[in-house]
């Protein structure tokens, strides 16, 4: 892993496209952190997106094709849970 | 006609040259590499499947968002508006993805990570929300049987 040691206000750049600006540290724990990136370059929180990482691929699949021909034969599947 | 249907409609009167298919500029999360996608439709209910045409192992249930189960959908954020070339929310079609195999008494919906389709430029993305009490397995209806 690269490791830089960088100021507020200074930049990391990632190829020609991409950006990081340090923007602040607050309490010595917490980076305030600003991208430019392009827009279809998806940028996350590495926590979250692992998540939505992990239920796509626990919901996708040729298994979910298998599912709805299944379900469409079974009229019981269209009906809905009516409260949050 | 259902949404799903009306979908279905869509792709049906295409032109030939576009193909039906769906441009996920950024894939979904897991499959960044899978960006285009077809719509698969096997007549049931308002449940569809989106399968890469080049990664079939990216295949995913989807279901239109229910405004009156779930409240207006979100808000998608300018950049992201661009990125599937839409100008207005009013031109997105907001989707759940359904995950039949977590729960066996119920097929879960993920409200964390729903999907904006631009039907007009055949264009998705997977919006992952920052809201944390947003549910990932929301149960969503029965499993059939």
């Amino acid at each position: 892993m690269l490791v830089l040691r960088r100021k507020i206000g200074q930049v990391i750049r990632i190829n020609d496209d991409i950006r990081i600006i340090i923007q602040d540290v607050q309490n010595e724990h917490i980076v305030r952190i600003g991208i430019e990136a392009p827009k279809d370059v998806p940028v996350h929180r590495l926590e979250i997106y692992n998540l939505i990482q992990q239920e796509n691929r626990s919901a996708g699949g040729a298994d979910a094709i298998e599912w709805l021909k299944g379900a469409t034969h079974d009229s019981s599947a269209g009906d809905t849970e009516e409260h949050h | 006609m259902t949404a799903v249907q009306a979908i279905q409609k869509n792709i049906t009167d295409s032109e030939p040259d576009h193909g039906g298919a769906f441009h996920f500029p950024q894939g979904m999360a897991g499959f960044s590499d899978a960006r285009e996608y077809g719509f698969i439709y096997q007549g049931h209910g308002d449940i569809a499947c989106i399968q890469s045409t080049d990664h079939p192992e990216a295949a995913f249930l989807l279901t239109p968002w229910d405004e009156q189960r779930l409240g207006p959908p979100p808000t998608l954020p300018a950049e992201q508006l661009q990125c599937i070339r839409a100008s207005s929310q009013e031109q997105l079609m907001w989707m759940l993805v359904l995950n039949p195999f977590a729960d066996p008494k119920w097929v879960t919906a993920n409200l964390r990570a729903p999907v904006a389709i631009n039907l007009e430029m055949r264009m998705g993305l997977q919006y992952i929300r920052q809201e944390q009490d947003l549910e990932i397995r929301y149960h969503w209806q029965p499993q059939p049987g």
